[in-house]
């Protein structure tokens, strides 16, 4: 069977590995600037054959690469794992500064968490006019958080849902409130 | 509603314990002071009522071992009516409010509805200020987005949303909620101030604390 990207692998291939690249030169600036890492780790991937083709079904549209690149936005997909909030921002003010690149959707879950706790940035870029490229920032709590939540998701039959929900609710509260102590303190650290 | 009523006059004690029945109170007797602590320590009231005179252990005694062991049930204490002193000592020792002897029926039951009407709305209530709520009960604070807030930050911020709009003394604060830490200081507070602006600030709040380290503090809405 034809790829469901079509012809399009090896460019996307290109512009992950080109994004990778922007990412490390940004994060060395900031080292040599501050002298602090802002990002923890980055992760990135081209989503699969089997999961493009089961999301196009999920969304009812034609399993086609026009349909895997135009109108899905995450054939190329990138989580920045920051060390603190407010690396989160600074990343993000980063990669929008890109000037080939245009803002296509962004979404703040850290100011307004999704109600289940989830917190995390989210935006799609486009790349000179053609590739999108989906971006998640979160801080290192968040990523922990949402590990956790994830298992929870594709465990079925759990015993008291409601209670559980109700407890990563308030995990994600909990940690969302350390987040802010621990750059609080980091900037009287560097007051 | 549960009640503890320690009064050794038996009959005075059938007689009070039927009205508070017939008002709907669930009570229990003790007839001295020991059986008064024992029962205490026991069961969980809504409110106690102490004679001061009692015999093995008097009222005043009573009320110091449960405050002590950081019981906070309100407490009314029943003295004799030439007794300043004792009402003085009782209330400094930590109760509610006294009664002296003889009282009448009506007005032991109105304190009594005071006092347990103002313990329910203390313990219970949720403060709202502008487009904030805190809850008593879990430190939750939330506006558009929640978190959840430690002990110190929600005593803090609970003194400071009572009294909002008003300035209160970097001492004054210090001394509400760090009384048991001498090593905390102005520069704690300043910490404390600093973590609940940035965790007004990341539930989108429009509340503030206005202020600077050592000086006094004051919570505002710039709605």
């Amino acid at each position: 069977m034809e790829s469901i990207y079509g012809e399009h692998l090896p460019k996307l291939e290109e512009i992950r590995l080109e994004m990778e690249n922007r990412i490390s030169k940004i994060r060395e600036e900031i080292r040599e600037n501050v002298g602090m890492d802002t990002i923890e780790h980055c992760l990135s991937r081209i989503k699969s054959e089997e999961s493009m083709r089961e999301k196009c079904r999920r969304k009812h549209l034609p399993e086609t690469a026009e349909s895997a690149l135009k109108i899905i936005h995450d054939a190329i997909g990138f989580r920045i794992v920051c060390a603190f909030v407010d690396d989160v921002y600074t990343i993000r003010d980063r990669l929008t500064a890109f000037e080939d690149c245009k803002i296509i959707k962004e979404k703040d879950y850290i100011r307004h968490a999704k109600s289940n706790g989830y917190r995390s940035y989210h935006m799609i870029l486009q790349v000179r006019g053609a590739y999108y490229v989906e971006f998640q920032l979160r801080t290192i709590s968040m990523d922990t958080w949402a590990a956790l939540e994830h298992h929870l998701k594709y465990k079925k039959e759990i015993k008291n849902e409601e209670l559980i929900i109700q407890e990563l609710k308030r995990c994600a509260d909990e940690l969302a409130s350390t987040d802010i102590t621990m750059q609080t303190i980091r900037d009287m650290i560097l007051e | 509603m549960k009640l503890l009523f320690a009064e050794d006059t038996h009959d005075l004690s059938r007689a009070v314990c039927a009205v508070l029945a017939h008002e709907g109170y669930e009570v229990d007797t003790a007839f001295d002071g020991e059986e008064a602590a024992d029962l205490i320590h026991k069961n969980g009231y809504d409110a106690i009522v102490l004679d001061i005179m009692m015999p093995k252990k008097n009222g005043i005694e009573v009320l110091k071992e449960l405050r002590e062991s950081n019981i906070v049930t309100p407490v009314l204490l029943l003295t004799a009516k030439s007794e300043i002193d004792d009402r003085v000592t009782g209330l400094d020792a930590g109760a509610d409010d006294y009664l002296t002897k003889p009282f009448a029926m009506k007005e032991l039951l109105a304190r009594l509805r005071a006092m347990t009407r103002r313990r329910t709305q203390y313990q219970g209530g949720d403060l709202t200020y502008k487009d904030l709520m805190l809850k008593e009960t879990n430190f939750e604070l939330s506006s558009e987005n929640s978190v959840r807030l430690s002990i110190k930050e929600f005593e803090l911020l609970r003194t400071l949303l009572m009294n909002a709009e008003r300035a209160l003394s970097s001492s004054y604060l210090l001394e509400q909620i760090w009384n048991e830490e001498p090593e905390a200081s102005e520069d704690t507070l300043w910490l404390y101030i600093s973590y609940l602006n940035r965790k007004l600030s990341a539930v989108a709040s429009s509340v503030k604390i206005l202020g600077s380290r050592g000086e006094s503090y004051q919570l505002v809405s710039e709605e």
